[in-house]
């Protein structure tokens, strides 16, 4: 991560433009700022962006019409600002091909982890060659991205907290290779309060609960000595 | 004392005086047939006595006067009617016989065909029927009297084997059909004291049906308007809560951002703080506002792990209660449900029992009749009993609540409520004997 990633932040406020643009430099980032869709795509062809931060709310063309153009031109990462409670949007916006969401009002700290998390995935495994799957199928389980829930083997939503569905994901996207504890606690960072060390033993220890896989004697997710766990099983993609 | 015994309900009222009227009208009816029966029987009563009386003077008058008596005494044998000679007419402490009588009696009596010369010179009545008794006495052409001595049978009115079940079967009836017909009547009242219930629990509850009588068919109109201004009143406020929930997103954001500058940790700390709270009433009135049920779709989901779930990210976000959220009950039951909307509700009431109690157990209760049950229950002070039904108004708090600590605008448990009874359940709040509220959460299996 030496380089310093370059942002579209796309929204209609001024304000906000301006304030997350001033944050983000603030953490090391390259912020360019976009008032509408018109002008996303006029700044889309003039220059190269690691990331798109994303308002659905957009006055004219919708935030969804150009997260679907963007798709369209390239694998680039997208975080969607979603409208509080519009869950419909959100589960749409991730249909698409949305990296992963903010609800607005965001926390500033939040939206970063996020960004942050999300230009890791896509570095690990850039250039992305498959579109995000509808579902993975691993060990009789169903992780629905677009819909952010695990699915039991009898196709009954195990409900999961957001920091749970997180460290799933991230599991599941990197199946049989360890995940060291350091990159999941980015992935927990701006989820939640609390010493990320113990929230770390604590989620797994839950998410093993609901996948019924006992901790003493664990199937699916392992510990792997030296600190860090694997998921040991197949992915289906679909 | 009076008032104590009329009868409460308008229906049991109005059969009562539709019935007490039919009584009356009965009892008339049955007095007016009584004192025809009693005429006509008298009338036969006398046209038989006159054409008995008839035939013994002809068999008495036309024997010769030495053989008289013993024709007499041969016809002497009915137990009601005594027959003598004698020299003069029948006397006795006897009043007048009425002169329709003595007109029909001596009509009939001529009835009997006899010859000229055998007519009774004369006639003499005394006594009424009605007493019991009559004293007839005729003169026979050699100036001999027949005197009679009848004994009248009361009149007996009601002496038909028929008359009573008829009577009882046209009174049961009557009295089926006013029931029956009162009932019907009513039952418009019923149905828009149901439409009155139904309203105030949910205001989207469909119109009356406008048929019926005139009358009911107006109040219906009438309700139906009522109701439909209640609905706009209430989307017109859902409304501009909604639109204040949607414009207050934005400096809310902005005000996040702002805070990130502060330099002073303590003071951005506060500040967010506050802003989290101020987000969390805004998410509470948007979802209120919102239909929150009506987008989602219904799928299975398993919700002692959605419980567990929800009692984890209580205890993450508080700390300080987390030793103090328990769960008892199975390790899976699948509920067919919108998970969003029944995470929210099952939320807030946790949330509540935290706020308020400083804990929250949560047992569940296997299906049982077809009904889950979820007990949330808390060891704080309770809820006093007058309020146990209005914390479910929205906007409405227990007024110790109203403090800062505790928070809320008063929407989690009318949102609470709207999900579950959405869901074909409910919630109700109680006090636990021990100390401490519990809310009961039922949702059908």
């Amino acid at each position: 991560m030496e380089i310093t990633p370059h942002i579209l932040v796309v929204d209609d406020d001024r304000e906000i433009r301006d304030l997350l643009a001033r944050f983000l430099e603030k953490h090391r980032m390259r912020v360019t700022p976009a008032r509408d869709a018109r002008e996303a795509r006029r700044l889309w062809t003039a220059g190269h962006y690691h990331i798109v931060v994303l308002d659905l709310m957009l006055p004219g063309e919708s935030g969804l019409d150009l997260a679907r153009w963007m798709r369209t031109q390239s694998d680039i990462p997208i975080v969607m600002l979603t409208a509080m409670g519009e869950e419909t949007d959100r589960i749409i916006g991730l249909e698409l091909g949305a990296d992963d969401y903010v609800a607005k009002p965001f926390n500033p700290r939040e939206l970063l982890a996020r960004i942050r998390a999300v230009l890791r995935r896509a570095g690990e495994t850039s250039p992305r060659t498959e579109p995000t799957a509808r579902s993975l199928r691993f060990g009789g389980w169903t992780l629905e991205p677009a819909r952010r829930r695990l699915l039991n083997p009898d196709a009954v939503e195990v409900p999961l907290t957001g920091g749970e569905y997180d460290l799933l994901v991230a599991l599941v996207e990197r199946a049989n290779r360890v995940l060291t504890r350091d990159m999941l606690l980015d992935l927990l960072r701006g989820r939640q309060a609390g010493p990320f060390d113990r929230a770390i033993d604590v989620a797994i220890s839950r998410l093993r609960r609901k996948l019924e896989d006992d901790g003493r004697n664990a199937q699916l997710i392992k510990t792997v000595r030296g600190g860090g766990y694997v998921l040991a099983a197949n992915v289906e993609r679909a | 004392m009076i008032r104590r015994l009329i009868p409460r309900s308008l229906a049991t009222r109005t059969a009562l005086v539709l019935l007490l009227g039919l009584a009356v009208v009965q009892i008339a009816g049955l007095t007016i047939h009584a004192f025809d029966r009693m005429d006509i029987q008298r009338l036969a009563q006398v046209r038989d006595l006159a054409v008995r009386l008839m035939l013994i003077y002809r068999n008495v008058s036309l024997a010769p006067p030495q053989q008289r008596e013993d024709v007499l005494r041969e016809l002497n044998r009915a137990h009601d009617l005594v027959a003598m000679l004698a020299p003069t007419p029948p006397a006795g402490e006897l009043p007048e016989t009425p002169p329709n009588l003595q007109r029909l009696l001596r009509v009939n009596l001529n009835l009997v065909p006899l010859s000229a010369a055998l007519r009774p010179r004369e006639f003499s009545m005394l006594g009424d029927p009605a007493w019991g008794s009559m004293l007839v006495g005729m003169q026979m052409p050699d100036g001999q009297w027949l005197n009679f001595h009848a004994d009248i049978e009361p009149p007996t009115p009601w002496h038909s084997p028929t008359f009573l079940t008829a009577f009882l079967l046209m009174t049961a009836t009557a009295a089926i059909l006013t029931l029956w017909a009162v009932r019907r009547l009513t039952a418009p009242v019923r149905t828009l004291a149901r439409a009155a219930d139904t309203l105030g629990r949910d205001v989207n509850a469909p119109p009356l049906p406008e048929d019926g009588p005139s009358e009911v068919a107006t109040a219906a109109a009438a309700f139906n308007t009522m109701a439909a201004r209640i609905r706009r009143f209430v989307q017109d406020r859902t409304e501009m809560l909604t639109a204040i929930g949607h414009d207050l997103r934005t400096p809310i954001t902005r005000l996040k951002l702002r805070a990130e500058f502060v330099d002073d940790d303590e003071l951005r700390r506060k500040m967010l703080a506050d802003l989290e709270e101020l987000e969390a009433m805004v998410s509470a009135t948007l979802a209120f506002g919102r239909d929150a049920t009506a987008t989602e779709p219904v799928s299975p989901i398993d919700l002692a792990e959605l419980l567990r779930t929800v009692l984890d990210e209580a205890g993450d976000a508080r700390p300080e209660a987390a030793d103090n959220l328990t769960y008892e009950g199975p390790p899976h039951l699948t509920v067919r449900a919108r998970p969003f909307a029944l995470k929210r509700a099952l939320a807030n009431l946790i949330a509540n029992a935290i706020s308020y109690g400083g804990s929250a157990s949560v047992r569940v209760v296997p299906p049982l009749a077809g009904t889950i049950g979820v007990a949330i229950e808390d060891a704080g002070p309770g809820i006093p009993p007058q309020e146990l039904e209005r914390v479910f108004e929205p906007f409405h708090r227990v007024e110790s609540s109203r403090n800062r600590e505790t928070g809320g605008v008063g929407l989690g448990l009318p949102i609470a409520r709207n999900i579950l009874r959405a869901h074909g359940g409910d919630v109700t709040l109680s006090n636990r004997p021990g100390g401490g509220a519990r809310a009961l959460v039922t949702l059908p299996a």
